[in-house]
């Protein structure tokens, strides 16, 4: 494992997708919903996964300079984010590891792995130009 | 909708790289704004801490989850930048909130979403069950 891949604030998944239950039966879901929440139980017993949480399949999108507020799409959906896990482990690796035993993958979830940026990257961004700019 | 949720809110920021185009000096006027606006919000009791996301990472797909892309997490302005958890209790309220995101100046949408008391799953799974029963009866 390659050191560039190290983040010590850890990485977020971001489970995609809202549409898994269509054409499940009723045991069928309940299985899957049982085999995530003890896929989370055992992060977080392990350390791994230090937040999680599901998004209701409902919301509201603020866009514009007139912060217009409309219904966003979220049900049903191959794009919604159905909810997520705030990882505590070191590596990309590792990370996409844990992503890869998500019990949604089978039933059409994409999951999405992300750094969590220590400082606003942002800012980072700036900092870097200020020392060229020297 | 109901609009009371004891649960709090998520805000997922999308955008693209807005910031690539600004100065030095506008970029540091938004960095400064942000600050002072997330800094109210967490003095308030309002606002957990919340965190970017770097503009990279991995999407894992398939049956086995054995297929690995790249983003796009810079280009595309669905691309979800970062994100905020809020502990107020409506709807309104958390709209209230992204609406005074200094960023949306600048092109981003704040998506807000109430965290599910229950997995959305489970729920459908009991709807499920009773309907089936009501067939069976």
């Amino acid at each position: 494992m390659s050191t560039q891949n190290q983040n010590q604030n850890g990485y977020m998944l971001l489970f995609r997708g809202t549409d898994l239950r269509k054409g499940l039966s009723p045991e069928e879901l309940q299985k899957v919903t049982d085999n995530w929440m003890n896929w989370f139980k055992r992060l977080t017993e392990e350390g791994k996964a230090v937040a999680g949480n599901p998004l209701e399949r409902e919301g509201k999108i603020v866009a514009g300079k007139d912060r217009v507020v409309s219904d966003g799409p979220f049900a049903e959906s191959k794009e919604a984010v159905g909810g997520y896990f705030l990882l505590d482990v070191a590596t990309m690796d590792e990370a996409v590891a844990i992503a890869r035993e998500c019990p949604g993958l089978p039933y059409g979830i994409r999951v999405e792995v992300r750094p969590v940026a220590g400082e606003c990257p942002i800012a980072a961004d700036i900092r870097a130009e200020a020392q060229f700019a020297v | 909708m109901s609009t009371q949720n004891q649960n709090g809110y998520m805000l997922l920021y999308r955008s693209d790289e807005w910031y690539e185009a600004l100065s030095h000096k506008e970029l540091q006027k938004v960095i400064n704004q942000n600050k002072a606006w997330i800094d109210r919000l967490t003095a308030q009791g309002k606002a957990r801490p919340g965190h970017a996301l770097e503009r990279k990472g991995a999407i894992v797909s398939g049956k086995k989850g054995r297929v690995l892309s790249d983003g796009p997490f810079a280009e595309s302005k669905e691309a979800i930048g970062g994100y905020l958890l809020l502990d107020v209790e409506t709807l309104e309220e958390a709209i209230a909130i992204a609406q005074s995101s200094p960023s949306l100046a600048y092109g981003t949408s704040v998506e807000v979403r109430p965290l599910a008391e229950e997995c959305p799953l489970d729920v459908r799974a009991r709807e499920l069950a009773r309907e089936e029963q009501l067939v069976h009866a």
